[in-house]
Parts: C-alpha cells; structure tokens; sequence
C-alpha cells in the first residue's frame, strides 16, 4: 500500500499543488486531498480557534480536521519566502505549529520551509528532508524535484497565457477536465478580481463570486491572469505606493491591482477576508488608486457568518453602477 | 524644519531630548485621546491595526500645530509595521497636507540608517553630537523604564492609594526636563528613593501578573487603557516582558552583532513554535513558557487583528505549562469598562486559585 500524504485544500494549496502533487507522486506517494470547502469544514475550523483568526485559516483547519484519519502524515510546507526580503504573512509561518496545537489528533505533520534569504543551501537541504522519506538516493529526489519545478511553470503559463482559474488548472492536470473552450473575449464589460487566491477560488469562502460574475455575462479576470512582469518595477512607482511590495502573499494582488489601473477595466471588485493582516492595507492602496484613476471599486469582506444575500446585493449594485455608467 | 514623530508610550520622551540636543525644532504631537483615534480611524483602512491608527493620529494632530516632517518606521518582515509608512503617506497626502516623512529601518541598517537620518533632520551635525544626542536619549528612556519598573511593583502594596501614580507622573515629568546627564542621575535617584520610600502595606503577598504581548500596546497605556495601573490598584504586582530601553539596545547593538538576548526565550518556545513569525509572536510564547512557576497569571495584550500574537494566542492555550492567560485585544471598540470586568475576574480566579494551593508566598 502506498503511504498517504494528506493536503488541505486551502491556503497555500491553489497556488502550489501542482508542484507538490508532481515531486510526492514521482517518489511514490499517494495523495489524499480534502474534499471541496462545505459549511460543516467552516464550523470545525472556526470552533477550534480563536474567534479573530483570518476566515481562511478557519478553513484551513476545517481542512485538517476532515483529513486526520484519513492520511499517514500531513504536508503543511511553509513559504517564508520565494524573493529576497519579500516574506510572507505570520499566519503563514505558524501554521503548522498552530494546527498542531488546535487539532489534537493530527497525522505527523511535514513541513519544510522555503526561504530565498538563507540561500540556495538551505532550499536544496529542504528539499531533500522531504524527499528522503521516501527514498534516499539524491539524484532521484533531485529529478522530482525538477519536475515538479517545471509543472510549477506549466501551470503558472497556462493561467496566464490561455485565461484560465486555477482551479480549471489544476483539474486539467488531473485530468479530471477537458479543456474548456476559450472564453469569449467580447463581452460587455470586463471586471478585475483581487484577492487572494485562495480566496477567490473557494466557492464557499467567495460565495460563488466567480461563477456569479460569469453568469451575469461579464470578462473576468483573477489576479492569476495577469501576465507576470507586464510592467517594470524598475521604473518606479506608475501607481504610487504599489511599486515594491512586502509580502508574498500580496504579490499578486499588488501586480493585479497595478494592471487593471493601467489597462482601464471597467470595475475592480476586491475580495477580502476578515481580520486579514496584509489585505487591510493593500486592499486600501488599491482602492486609492484605483479612486484617482477614475475606476470602480468595491471591496467585500467575507467571514463565516457572512451570507450570500448580502454579498449578491452589493454585487448588483456596484454592476447596475457601472453598465448605468458605460451606457450614458 | 518642524520634526514630529508618534508618541509610543514614552519614547517619544527619548526621541525629543535626542533631537532637541541636535537643534532640531521638534513638535512633540499631543498625548493620545479619543480625538486622536477617531480622527485616525475616520482616514485609516477598515481592518488595519491599533498602532497604525493611533501614530496616524499622532501625526494628523502635529501637523495640524504645524509639523513638516514626519519621522516614521521602516522595514520588511512578516508584520505590517513595516509596510505603515506608504499607506500613512498616502493617506496624509490625500488629506491634503504638505510634509516630508524620513524613514529610519527597523529591520536593517538600524542604528547606521538611524544615524543618517538623524544627521539629515538635524542640517548636518557632526558624528560625534548625533552620537551622543542618542546617547542622552537611551538615558533618559533607560531611567523612564526604570522608575516604571519600580512604581509597577509598589502601587499594589502601596497604604495610600494613588501616591505612586502621582509619584510615577511627576517622575516622567522630571526625566522629561531634565537637560543634561548630572540633573538626569539626580532626578531618578531622587525618585528611586521617594518611590520605594513610600508608606507600604504590611504582611501582604500580592499576586504577581507578566504583561507580555505586541510591543506597542505593551508600551503605550492609551492604547492598552492603562492595564498595569489598573492591575495595579486591583492589588497586583506587574512586570512586563519588554521594555523599551531593553528592547531598543537589544535592537540597536546586540542583534547586528548576532547575538540574540532572547535566545532563552525562543529555546522555551521551540516545542510549541519552531520559528519567528514576525512582530512578537515567538517571544509572547517563550515568555509563558518561562513565567510558569514565577507569576500567578499573564496578561496578553494584542491589537485587534494582529498577526502573530493570534497565531501565538492560538498555540499558548495548548502548552503544557499551565500558567492562567488573560488576553486583551485593544482596538478603538474596546470599552475601559469590559476590559475592567475581565481584568477584576481574572484577578478573583488567580487570588482563588493561590487560596487553594495554600497561601504560597512568592520570593519578593
């Protein structure tokens, strides 16, 4: 039998697992990933921690929780950072510590750090930690990981260059999706998503936002889309304030806000959870900017006790603004 | 050129004396009130947290007397003190007013970036009067701290109460004014004497409670409702996990150098917490850790949403060590009268819990 590696389907999971799941099956794993995001994994995460902790954490629990007897261990990687004196989010770095603490009965938990700043030592020595588990021969481990690395690039291309979500993405590299057809690119508006990834694409954390904004007929686009590099941070701020940015985990929110300020979309929805450290201020950053560009802005904070009726009014208003606006 | 810079707690005490002994026109902002937060949190982001607020208010109050430069924080971490001083420009400059912000780093160059910054408000000094312009500064927070430490242990045992409050105000009040490092060592000696001098309770063994937590709402008794007074009148010895003379030398010379005075502190937190999260998340833990044994209970202040201290106030209620945790989460909602009632109560549990395992008297 093979030895089961768990994932919680949060967090960290919608922007690495292609990665992961690559390096632990060419070493022999098999992977157990959480089922989707549903209300009792919002209850189990939130009874377990304090009430203030972010909503995606909750649910990063919630996760866990579903998973304890169902995996032999548990991988929970930290990414402390990927660019030099860029790091990532406190909740981030404790997670493992924290889902140890609050879940009781937890599989051994694996985690291994990614951190640009202590070199490429320490990143090899990580890497190697995790594959020696399963084999000790280094060339093998070192040819996982290579590929795990080049299915990280596929995927980062194929959100990119072919409009796609993440979550489509990873389907298809599953297989579990045949490619859907190329979204029509000329529909009546086009609206920009920011917000975190896992965010934006767990249908419960977002309360379907996505698929709302599809079914109304509207472009969208999510921060995964943007092409990366598509501006120079060289030439300093272009959008005051947005040029350097202090997280990792923001990121993308900073490139995405950035791009739909330049390209002019027609509205920008930006999607926050509650009590979340990072958004707080860079949500507020965009929205300046996006004020004094003259664009639409609406940032919806989400939580669990939040309910869908309050989230679809704010949505057909600030729309019903912006066709009003576009038709004068 | 009119310099100001945030009040935190007492240190602006230190900052002022540094930059007045430079010949820098300062303006110290008013001390922190109900205007000065919700004029902040009128401009500030929805989610941000206390401190945030409270030095943007700081710095809308001294540029409303007439401030131009702003000196603020920098640097990159996990926490977003880092990343304050972009949204505060913004925000300032959205307001309409007209300043300057020179930024000194929290998290790299420390002590050099400070020193170019001071050389660059203060039209050029030399080295040797920024030195010891600094000098003088540490001094006198050194010496705040130190009359702090003593009245925090004397105002529970204290026979008359309130004389060591007033004792405390008038000594920050000296320290403040005092010009040079003679009157300086005369006036902490003075109120060394007066403040242990005073007539004391007898045949009392006050509980003795750890304030750990952020360092900002540890250090500024406007943002965390003056808890160590209160505490303090309740009949409780208070002794605080940081203070800001410790923790800027810390900063300042030990941690270029690679020496890490809290290595103590982070090996009792190793089994609970691996690593830093940023802010002082690692160190509330270890603190707990370590406090077991030597205080009755501890006090864990936080601003509301903040980062490491929930991750840590998440892996504290789980630690094999049993020591009674209070947290306080401070925010511009939170109500003196609330924090009062869980203060008393928690006071009650632990005066109870020592009834019950025998009147145990603490080494004093």
């Amino acid at each position: 039998m093979k030895y089961k590696v768990g994932i919680p389907r949060a967090l960290l999971y919608y922007k690495y697992f292609p990665m992961w799941q690559k390096f632990l099956s060419e070493l022999g794993a098999e992977l157990v990933v959480s089922d989707i995001t549903n209300k009792r994994t919002i209850s189990q995460g939130a009874a377990r921690v304090v009430s203030d902790t972010c909503f995606p954490v909750k649910v990063f629990i919630g996760h866990v929780v579903s998973l304890t007897d169902r995996c032999d261990s548990l991988l929970i990687p930290i990414v402390r950072s990927t660019k030099r004196k860029v790091y990532n989010c406190s909740r981030f770095l404790g997670l493992p510590d924290l889902t140890r603490a609050v879940v009781s009965n937890t599989p051994p938990i694996w985690e291994i750090e990614f951190d640009r700043n202590r070199g490429q030592n320490f990143l090899y020595r990580q890497i190697y930690s995790l594959g020696s588990r399963f084999t000790r021969n280094p060339l093998k481990i070192k040819e996982a990981a290579d590929k795990a690395w080049e299915s990280h690039v596929q995927y980062k291309k194929m959100m990119c260059e072919q409009n796609l979500m993440r979550v489509e993405v990873i389907k298809l590299i599953q297989g579990q999706m045949v490619k859907p057809e190329i979204r029509d690119n000329n529909q009546l508006m086009t609206i920009g998503l920011v917000g975190h990834p896992y965010v934006l694409h767990d249908e419960q954390i977002s309360h379907y936002l996505i698929k709302r904004l599809l079914s109304y007929g509207l472009r969208v686009l999510t921060p995964e889309m943007v092409p990366e590099m598509s501006f120079d941070y060289q030439s300093g701020a272009q959008v005051a304030g947005l040029a350097r940015s202090y997280w990792e985990s923001e990121e993308d929110i900073l490139e995405a806000g950035e791009y739909y300020i330049g390209t002019k979309v027609d509205g920008i929805i930006g999607m926050m959870p509650f009590a979340c450290g990072p958004d707080s201020l860079m949500m507020n950053l965009i929205q300046r900017n996006a004020q004094k560009a003259g664009i639409p802005f609406i940032c919806l904070t989400v939580e669990e006790h939040t309910a869908d009726a309050g989230i679809v009014t704010r949505l057909e208003a600030f729309l019903d603004m912006i066709s009003r606006d576009k038709r004068r | 050129m009119q310099v100001t810079f945030p009040h935190i707690g007492n240190a602006y005490i230190g900052i002022k004396s540094t930059l007045e002994s430079l010949g820098t026109d300062v303006v110290v902002p008013p001390g922190c009130t109900r205007r000065t937060l919700t004029l902040a949190t009128r401009y500030s982001p929805e989610g941000i947290c206390l401190p945030f607020k409270l030095n943007l208010g700081n710095m809308i109050e001294a540029i409303e007397l007439g401030a131009d430069t702003i000196v603020n924080i920098t640097g990159h971490g996990t926490c977003r003190m880092g990343y304050y001083h972009k949204v505060q420009e913004q925000i300032l400059r959205d307001m309409g007013f007209d300043f300057q912000m020179e930024l000194t780093g929290l998290s790299e160059h420390k002590l050099t970036g400070f020193f170019k910054m001071l050389k660059k408000i203060s039209n050029n000094a030399s080295w040797t009067q920024i030195i010891s312009a600094f000098h003088f500064g540490l001094a006198k927070v050194t010496a705040l701290d130190d009359i702090e430490i003593i009245a925090n242990r004397m105002r529970a045992i204290e026979k008359e109460k309130g004389t060591i409050t007033l004792l405390y105000r008038e000594g920050t009040k000296a320290i403040d004014e005092a010009g040079d490092y003679r009157s300086l060592k005369n006036v902490v000696k003075d109120y060394r004497r007066r403040l242990k001098g005073i007539k004391i309770l007898s045949g009392v063994s006050p509980l003795k409670v750890l304030v750990a937590g952020e360092i900002y709402v540890v250090l500024d008794t406007y943002a965390n409702m003056d808890v160590e007074l209160e505490m303090g009148k309740l009949g409780v010895v208070t002794e605080r996990s940081l203070y800001l003379s410790r923790w800027a030398k810390r900063g300042l010379f030990y941690n270029p150098l690679g020496i890490d005075q809290y290595r103590k502190v982070h090996k009792a937190a190793m089994p609970y917490l691996k690593r830093d999260i940023g802010g002082d998340g690692w160190e509330t833990i270890g603190e707990k850790v370590l406090g077991t044994g030597h205080y009755d209970g501890m006090v864990h202040l936080a601003p509301f949403t903040c980062m490491p201290e929930e991750t840590a106030q998440n892996i504290m209620s789980s630690t094999k060590e049993d020591l009674p945790v209070l947290a306080i989460y401070c925010d511009e909602q939170t109500s003196k009268a609330g924090m009062l009632t869980r203060l008393e109560a928690f006071v009650d549990m632990l005066r109870m819990k020592r009834n019950r395992n025998g009147s145990r008297l603490l080494e004093e």
